[in-house]
């Protein structure tokens, strides 16, 4: 008999767990509590019962009766609530409301990278004018007039005595006239040569450096430029030092590096070498020392440079170098 | 500079395969740009089985021939003689490119469709004879490809070299540095000639009158020559590297300067007046006409070679039509000689004329290689050219190339280079290129030695020359890598660069997008702008060499580039647009040589406010728009005392007149912000409204405090009161507001303006403002009556200040 009971509650109980929307309640309350209802059918029924049987049980059905009309209630109300809450909430997949926001030149960020690799390194970061005397700009590098070397880089003239500066270069001499050794700068800035196509702009941009102590050595320009790839790139990248020819080093030295494109496999933008040419540098030309008054004997130094716009195509992967200065919106906002 | 393999091998065996001989040259300097199979063009010519042959129905001299190639039958038109069928031939396919740049296309002969082309010895570039079609040997198979049934095989380099070194612009040049590489010999063709008498001298003579530019001339006579095409190995050595046969004559001379590096000229020795050369500069305006038959005007310092009565060619660049090889030619005098590379350079400059003569003599030949060339032409032209030798040489050298050695210190070459070869080890590596050691010994703890370089290294003067002979040689690679030690002392880094970031980045806060546009303008930007005459703006640093016409001058503002990049991206349907740009400007000086360099920040800013969405509809952004991003801007960089009035008439005439204010700091004017004339929309194409401002930043940057100093949070609540009062439209809010800030004293906090309003009920011509004073003390809580009597007097002094009526 109170087994018969028990079992009611929890079944109506059960029930009430599953249901999902009002109906079910309404179903749930018609079949334990309605007028043809389990729990009711069991009270008409108790004058059935042996008279001795008939007070526990008609106790215990009420109770039952109770506790099941107090569960209805709640779950009726849960359901009200969750009806409420649905009509009052919001999409929240609809956008937010725009925060404009704009995006640094891609050339402006590499830059970033490169002068911050380069302060952690301890360098100072100076700049300089960009329409240079000749004096600056190539004699004091040791690039005679009328010498070949001068083929190297198309200059722009404004008079005969003064260019575009076609490098970075001439705030070697610059600062080495401002200030005695140790002297560990680089310059970020534009420099300008009269070339255009896929990969040359007759405007870009370079990061000059320029280390000058006592006893600095071409290991120490392996080591510093070694360093500085590996953070600019990652630590895989490989790279070669291999002789070459600038005025105002000596030895020269251009550094390559894997292609990052191919992995040194061979493809268009190494030139199927599976090499790209990043950086020229150099020991700095004693001619230099002589230039600003600096004890060639005494002082060595090394000096480099690299092409920012030329790092940014190969880190973003960008095909024409000519995109960075038509500032379309949507090239832009990539970065 | 081309080399091929097979012409380097003459000089030196190679025991390495091109792609590592090619890694080992750029490694030791020398960059190779390229390696390519020079018989590539043949890649679509193919051997083919001609099946039969039958005449042209439309031309008695033209055959058609049906050419098996294995995989299937071409019909082919071809008028040479010699075909029949059964032969082998080679068949070029469409697309194939010859030896003379010409590119075979399928095409119609006289009616007949032609599906590839049968080829000659020459055509192919195989040989010189071009009677008739080549006639393959018939044991080779059918449809291979010709370079492979022939074993033809030959590997050309093209070298990127850098200006120091000419020694390597020939093919002995490179050689030698193999043999370095691979420490094997180098076999040097026989440059010498024993002569028996010197007639020579009887016959000509050479008189240099400009030492200073030709040094040194020497001469060689060969007569009784009979000029014609080369034999084919001649041709085949220049082939390779990509020059033209010409004849005989010709075509010696330019083997022979590219094989030793020394370029030489042969006149007709006929055509020379008095039988002589004269080495002379030319007269100012002197008319000359070259080889390539163009006459060109001479300056007066152009070196000329000329014979007894006129000019014959100029120096070092090219020599004159007036005495150039014909076929009639029997007598060669063949030049070779050294000038002067800077000579040389500022006439091939001057004329705009670069031959493989000029790029050679202005790096520098080898003074000591004059006579060795010329024995070597003379000989091959016994050899190739029939002719005979008139003995003798004629070497004038007025003035020796003197060559000094250089004193290389062992202890400082490991200090620079960071590596510790001992002084032999460095006499080695020295001698691996024929540089002479002459002398090694100690001093104090450091060994030196004496070392002189060969004469053709014209590029070795100092030690740190010799030093980065001993890294190349060495291997750069092969340099460990070092670190220097850090400095200790503090770092002085440019303030402005840090300033300049932080600009960047809050102006991406606001929303705009850097952009970076070229420093060139076109000159006729002012005129765009609008600029008067009298604006230094106008006053443009020119370009000598502009490379396009919109780029001739150097800007003096930043605003005609970010309405170009604007007008570019609304052509690209991008409309709405917030763009900045940092960077130079470039204003003439009459102080100094150098211009001014002054940096602006510049922005542009046209279409939407708001980026369009479900919120909210499209809101054309205004002037304010633009205004309260420098204000934001300024407030960021913590500047103080900014002030916007209305710019004075006239100062700014890219702006739209009544709408451009003049942005003043402590009272100096740093920029301006407004928008962009319509006429100056109209000159740049721009088809909608924008708005710009203009910041000096170098002004900009001295007015940032470089700390903040902090203030304490007031502790006493505010009272806030408001005022509305009607004025003259014509007046600047602005002075209204200061108005109230010199009289506020120190209990005015804040002055906030919340409206604006013209049109009825106010009468026309007057507007009304309404602001909210907050008053507060930072010693008490301030209460009504604290400030009536402050509020009462400055809404007085509103009113009579300004006119000013209460609603």
């Amino acid at each position: 008999m109170e087994d018969n009971l028990d079992h009611i509650h929890q079944q109506a109980l059960k029930d009430l767990e599953a249901l999902e929307n009002t109906d079910d309640l309404q179903d749930i309350s018609v079949r334990y509590l309605g007028r043809k209802g389990v729990l009711t059918q069991f009270l008409r029924n108790i004058s059935k019962l042996p008279v001795a049987q008939r007070p526990a049980a008609g106790k215990k059905a009420n109770e039952i009766k109770s506790l099941l009309e107090k569960a209805f209630k709640e779950a009726t109300e849960k359901l009200e609530s969750q009806d409420e809450a649905a009509e009052a909430a919001i999409d929240v997949s609809l956008p937010g409301r725009a925060v404009a926001c704009g995006a640094l030149h891609p050339i402006t960020q590499v830059n970033q990278q490169i002068c911050d690799i380069f302060s952690n390194l301890g360098f100072d970061i100076a700049e300089g004018p960009e329409v240079e005397s000749d004096y600056y700009n190539f004699e004091a590098l040791n690039f005679p007039k009328d010498h070949p070397a001068r083929d190297m880089q198309d200059t722009f003239f404004i008079t005969d005595d003064i260019v575009l500066r076609t490098h970075t270069s001439p705030n070697q001499i610059r600062s080495m006239e401002k200030q005695s050794p140790p002297v560990r700068i680089i310059v970020p800035g534009k420099v300008y040569r009269c070339d255009s196509d896929l990969t040359h702009t007759p405007m870009f941009h370079q990061v000059e450096g320029l280390l000058v102590d006592e006893n600095i050595s071409f290991g120490d320009l392996k080591g510093i430029l070694t360093t500085f790839v590996h953070q600019l790139f990652d630590e895989q990248t490989s790279l070669r030092f291999r002789p070459s020819f600038f005025p105002f080093t000596e030895p020269s030295a251009e550094v390559d590096i894997l292609c990052v494109i191919c992995r040194g496999e061979g493809c268009r933008v190494c030139s199927h070498t599976g090499w790209l040419e990043i950086l020229g540098s150099g020991m700095v030309h004693p001619a230099l020392y002589e230039n600003v008054g600096y004890d060639a004997d005494r002082y060595t130094g090394f000096a480099f440079g690299m092409g920012v716009d030329r790092i940014a195509m190969l880190k973003y992967g960008i095909d024409d170098i000519r995109k960075f200065f038509e500032n379309d919106i949507r090239f832009l906002e990539q970065f | 500079m081309k080399v091929s393999l097979s012409w380097l091998k003459d000089y030196i065996a190679i025991n390495m395969d091109a792609a590592d001989l090619a890694d080992a040259l750029t490694m030791v300097g020398l960059e190779v740009e390229s390696v390519a199979d020079r018989y590539d063009y043949l890649g679509s010519v193919v051997v083919g089985s001609i099946e039969d042959v039958s005449p042209h129905p439309n031309a008695d001299k033209l055959k058609i021939c049906r050419v098996n190639t294995g995989d299937q039958i071409s019909s082919v038109v071809c008028g040479a003689p010699n075909v029949e069928t059964g032969m082998l031939v080679p068949l070029a396919k469409p697309g194939t490119v010859f030896p003379d740049g010409s590119e075979l296309k399928k095409s119609v002969i006289r009616g007949v469709s032609s599906e590839g082309m049968l080829c000659s010895d020459a055509e192919l570039g195989l040989g010189i004879d071009s009677s008739g079609i080549k006639a393959l040997d018939l044991s080779l198979k059918v449809g291979d490809r010709l370079a492979d049934a022939l074993g033809l095989y030959d590997i050309v380099l093209e070298f990127d070299l850098t200006p120091n070194r000419p020694d390597c612009l020939s093919v002995i040049g490179i050689a030698r540095e193999i043999a370095a590489i691979q420490k094997t010999p180098l076999n040097y063709p026989d440059y010498t000639i024993e002569d028996k008498a010197n007639a020579i001298h009887n016959i000509s003579s050479v008189k240099i009158e400009a030492p200073d530019h030709c040094p040194r001339y020497s001469a060689r006579l060969v007569e009784k020559v009979k000029v014609e095409a080369s034999p084919f190995w001649l041709q085949d050595r220049l082939l390779s590297i990509g020059l033209r046969p010409i004849n005989n004559i010709v075509d010696i001379t330019n083997f022979v300067m590219m094989e030793t590096g020394q370029p030489l000229h042969a006149f007709d020795f006929d055509f020379l007046a008095e039988n002589r050369i004269v080495v002379r500069t030319a007269a100012e305006g002197e008319r000359f006409v070259t080889l390539d038959e163009k006459e060109r005007t001479l300056g007066a310092e152009m070196l000329m070679i000329c014979d007894g009565a006129q000019a014959v060619g100029i120096g070092g660049v090219m020599g004159g039509l007036n005495s150039e090889i014909e076929t009639t030619t029997t007598r060669v005098l063949i030049e070779g000689a050294y000038f002067n590379p800077v000579s040389i350079r500022r006439t091939s400059k001057k004329l705009g004329l670069g031959t493989d003569a000029s790029h050679r003599f202005e790096r520098g030949v080898d003074p000591q290689g004059t006579v060795r060339a010329v024995n070597r032409a003379a000989k091959l032209m016994v050899e190739l050219g029939g002719g005979s030798l008139v003995e003798g040489i004629i070497d004038e050298y007025p003035k020796p190339q003197t060559l000094n050695s250089v004193d290389l210190s062992v202890r400082r070459t490991h200090r620079l280079l960071g590596i510790t070869p001992d002084a032999g080890q460095i006499k080695n590596l020295l001698e691996s290129i024929e540089f002479k050691v002459e002398n090694m010994r100690s001093e104090d703890v450091d060994e030196r030695l004496t070392v002189v370089p060969p004469t053709f290294r014209v590029d070795i003067s100092r030690p740190e020359d010799l030093m980065e002979e001993v890294a190349r040689l060495s291997g750069y690679n092969n340099i460990p890598t070092t670190f220097p030690a850090m400095p200790a002392e503090g770092r002085t880094s440019d303030h402005s660069l840090g300033l300049r970031n932080r600009i960047k980045r809050l102006m991406n806060g606001f929303g705009f997008t850097e952009a970076i546009t070229y420093s060139f303008a076109s000159e006729r930007t002012g005129d765009r702008l609008r600029l008067k005459d009298q604006d230094a703006r106008r006053n443009y640093l020119h370009i000598l060499n502009p490379l396009t016409e919109d780029q001739t001058v150097m800007r003096t503002s930043l605003v005609p580039g970010l309405i170009e990049a604007a007008v570019y991206n609304i052509a690209h349907q991008v409309k709405n647009l917030k763009l900045f740009e940092i960077g130079k400007t470039y204003i003439k000086s009459d102080r100094q040589n150098l211009p001014l360099e002054p940096e602006i920040l510049a922005a542009l800013w046209t279409g939407s406010r708001n980026d369009t969405s479900w919120h909210q509809g499209e809101i054309p952004c205004d002037f304010y728009d633009i205004k309260g991003c420098v204000e934001a801007l300024i407030r960021a960089l913590k500047i103080d005392n900014v002030r916007f009035t209305k710019i004075p008439d006239e100062t700014c005439e890219y702006t739209r007149p009544g709408h451009t204010a003049q942005i003043l700091i402590a009272g100096l004017q740093v920029g301006i912000a407004g928008e962009i004339h319509p006429l100056v929309r109209d000159n740049f194409d721009l088809k909608q409204t924008a708005f710009i401002f203009e910041l000096e930043l170098d002004k900009i940057m001295s007015l940032i405090p470089s700390d903040a100093a902090s203030r304490p949070i007031p502790r006493f609540p505010a009272i806030y009161r408001d005022i509305t009062i009607i004025i003259d439209r014509g007046i600047e809010t602005q002075t209204v507001l200061q108005a109230v800030d010199d009289i506020g004293e120190n209990l005015v906090e804040r002055l906030h303006l919340f409206d604006v309003f013209e049109g009825n009920p106010i009468a026309a011509g007057k507007k009304s403002i309404s602001f909210r004073v907050t008053y507060r003390s930072s010693t008490k809580t301030l209460e009504d009556d604290d400030v009536n009597d402050l509020h009462r007097a400055i809404t007085d002094k509103l009113l009579n200040a300004f006119g000013a009526t209460l609603p």
